[in-house]
């Protein structure tokens, strides 16, 4: 039996215990592990979702420009979530341990554990490009910020009026500059 | 050998003030304090917006000062204690329904798992039934039997200054939707407790800027913004010159005209700030293709009430400004424009502190001579009601393919959803001007998920608490945008319009938001217009 076809046999096994790792950090995870509607659980079905197309992936060695879509699925969640960013990726991580684990388990295909350095360097890619789109998405939270403040609101809700503001100028134009004394 | 490791890696991104504890708690929920950090509170109230609201009549905003969530001292009066005690008593007193949900809930759970914030951080405390017990517990202790006899056994806990802390945390990431007490089979509504809660709160001058600003301005020029009469009428009359270079046709509307048949409110929000203004640019292309015979007020130039969001005294004040202006100019009835929270005023609270609006006529269209008998009461009719009234009666010449850049999905806004029962009017509408598709079932009608911003969380220091709270309403939104093309996100309210944007930009960024109303102005044909290819409707650059 080939690791491919170990993959396969347990891909299901694998998937369910690397989502239940991925949702246990959540404080309060039972109901995101338990719902499987996307629309009313919108964190725990999208985890799961994606990191089934991501294990897929992942165990026939899929290039990092495959891997993006589900990467981004689960990395735009956790990016504005309460996680430090190591905290974000590291359940990524976690596929690793879990498969060793799971083969080793089983005696018939414990060999195969050996095998594994081609689909550990897929995680490793996987990581990294997580990385990336963690701080893409970070980016684009402060964008929005910043598209926000710039429609206007706060320049008519949280600054003086013109001629107050003009009467500012006047005043700071009378102190001497520190060159000219 | 592969065990420890996994181990270690859970141990590794444990440390630190941070949900990912990776474990079940092992405390119990009144045992974890809450930690306060930029990025997850609003800022407080600014000292001279509380000392202004305080300065005014019939309004109660005591201890103005400058503090931080952040300090361990939040300056509060030494008497704190006290006056939270005996403001929930008076309310105990006051509003008998306070008294049944702290008494009624069985903690069946049914809330849980509906509220978008829960959904969006898993934080325990942001499930509606334990977001209740923050108050409920408090209310054990001091107000019950069992609570004075049994303590902690039987839920109560002393009111602390850490529990005053949790409830600042708490009560403001509450949008008072109410998706949650659509579920509760005792029809608790939870966003009566955070709106008990936010009251409580102002008794001792804890409350956030981005809702006591936009309140006293609104006291003292009549809209969010501040602004002042002749600015409200230029930025409308800027919104009639870019539709005369669109369309050749100048409108010319009135401000504050006394007999004129119907009032005109709507968000200022319309009025200055995109995508609303593409909204207020439909209004006016509407009423002037039916010749309605109306008028803006620079008054009452305000839909909005953020006194929802802060104590039943300022929301009946700044209810009361529009009827006051209904009656300064003489009109009939008043025509209401696309706003969430100004409906859910107007249909729940308004006439136990207002109405009736004995004043006013019963709303009757001068158009189709449909009388509104639904608004017998409070003489105000929403502009959805309005139109499809119109359309229902082929009083409008629509073009529909005028809209053929869109493709549309629609948002119900909570309050007109759940509030008011508007459910069928704008889809009517939708029907009839754009091609749209519906967003899954329970996501939408009753079941709809808030924009995540609402109740004057709009603002940009919390913007990560709320991508994760508007996750819900964006998931939705990404299916139809990835299974039908759909590229705008349509809603009949000016908070949803300026909170979806942003939650649209960070999720769906090709998914832009607008008023239903820009739709029907989009479509409307008119008569003398000299309109050329508009590609993008509206919002067409010439």
């Amino acid at each position: 039996m080939d690791l491919a076809e170990a993959f396969r046999n347990y891909k299901a096994k694998i998937v369910d215990r690397w989502v239940d790792y991925t949702l246990s950090t959540y404080q309060s995870s039972s109901f995101f592990k338990k719902e499987g509607d996307v629309f009313a659980n919108p964190v725990g079905g999208t985890i799961r979702e994606a990191l089934k197309k991501l294990f897929v992936l992942l165990s026939r060695g899929a290039t990092t420009e495959e891997m993006i879509a589900p990467l981004e699925q689960i990395m735009k969640i956790r990016s504005i979530q309460e996680f430090s960013p190591s905290q974000a990726v590291a359940p990524l991580n976690a596929v690793k341990h879990i498969t060793r684990e799971i083969l080793a388990a089983d005696k018939e295909r414990c060999h195969l554990v050996a095998d594994l350095y081609d689909f550990e360097f897929a995680v490793d890619l996987a990581v990294l490009a997580a990385f990336d789109i963690y701080m893409q998405c970070r980016e684009r939270l402060y964008q929005t910020r910043i598209r926000e403040i710039k429609t206007g609101s706060h320049i008519l809700t949280d600054s003086a009026c013109p001629s107050a503001s003009l009467k500012n100028k006047i005043v700071q134009e009378s102190i001497p500059k520190v060159e000219s004394i | 050998m592969a065990v420890p490791k996994l181990e270690q890696l859970s141990k590794s991104v444990v440390q630190g003030p941070s949900l990912a504890t990776g474990a079940i708690p092992t405390k119990d929920w009144m045992d974890i304090p809450v930690h306060f950090h930029e990025g997850n509170y609003a800022y407080p109230a600014k000292k001279e917006k509380v000392e202004y609201l305080n300065s005014q009549k019939g309004l109660f905003f005591p201890n103005a000062r400058e503090w931080s969530p952040e300090d361990d001292d939040w300056k509060l009066p030494e008497n704190w204690k006290e006056i939270i005690l005996n403001g929930l008593k008076e309310r105990l007193d006051k509003f008998r329904s306070l008294k049944i949900f702290m008494d009624c809930c069985v903690r069946c759970g049914a809330c849980a798992d509906k509220c978008h914030f829960f959904l969006g951080t898993g934080d325990p405390k942001n499930m509606p039934v334990l977001r209740a017990e923050l108050l409920r517990s408090v209310y054990r202790n001091d107000f019950t039997l069992a609570g004075k006899i049994l303590g902690r056994m039987a839920g109560a806990r002393e009111m602390t200054v850490g529990v005053l802390k949790e409830w600042f945390m708490y009560s403001y990431q509450c949008t008072e939707c109410r998706r949650c007490s659509v579920f509760c089979p005792y029809g608790i509504d939870t966003a009566e407790v955070t709106m008990m809660l936010r009251e409580l709160l102002h008794l001792v001058g804890v409350g956030i800027n981005w809702i006591l600003e936009p309140a006293s301005n609104s006291n003292r020029t009549g809209n969010h913004m501040g602004l002042q009469p002749h600015t409200f009428k230029d930025n409308v009359d800027f919104l009639t010159d870019d539709i005369e270079n669109l369309t050749g046709i100048r409108i010319t509307p009135t401000f504050n005209r006394k007999g004129a048949e119907v009032l005109f409110i709507t968000p200022s929000a319309d009025v200055f700030a995109e995508p609303g203004l593409y909204t207020a640019m439909g209004y006016l292309l509407l009423f002037e293709a039916i010749g309605l015979d109306y008028t803006w007020s620079t008054y009452a130039s305000e839909g909005g009430n953020f006194g929802l969001f802060t104590n039943n005294e300022t929301m009946k004040k700044l209810n009361a400004k529009m009827y006051a202006e209904a009656k300064r100019l003489g009109v009939k009835w008043i025509l209401g424009g696309e706003c969430g929270h100004m409906w859910r005023v107007l249909h729940q609270y308004m006439d136990t502190m207002n109405g009736p609006a004995d004043f006013l006529e019963i709303p009757k269209s001068p158009i189709t001579g449909t009388v509104f008998d639904n608004a017998a009461s409070t003489k105000m009719v929403h502009i959805s009601e309005f139109t499809a009234d119109l359309i229902k009666n082929g009083k409008l010449k629509l073009d529909k393919s005028r809209n053929s850049h869109v493709k549309a999905t629609f948002h119900d806004s909570c309050n007109t959803s759940r509030a008011m029962g508007l459910l069928d009017e704008p889809r009517y509408i939708l029907d009839h001007v754009v091609d749209w598709v519906e967003m899954p079932e329970n996501t939408i009608r009753e079941q709809t998920f808030c924009c995540g911003s609402g109740t004057g969380l709009n603002t940009d220091e919390i913007m990560e608490l709320r991508m994760r709270s508007g996750l819900p309403r964006a998931n939705a939104v990404k299916y139809v945008h990835e299974k039908h093309d759909v590229n705008m996100l349509s809603c009949v309210c000016a908070i949803d319009r300026a909170t979806l944007t942003s939650l649209m930009n960070y999720w769906n960024p090709d998914v832009r938001v607008c008023g239903v109303t820009e739709l029907v102005g989009n479509a409307l044909v008119l008569e003398g217009e000299t309109r050329g290819e508009l590609d993008d409707g509206l919002r067409t650059m010439l």
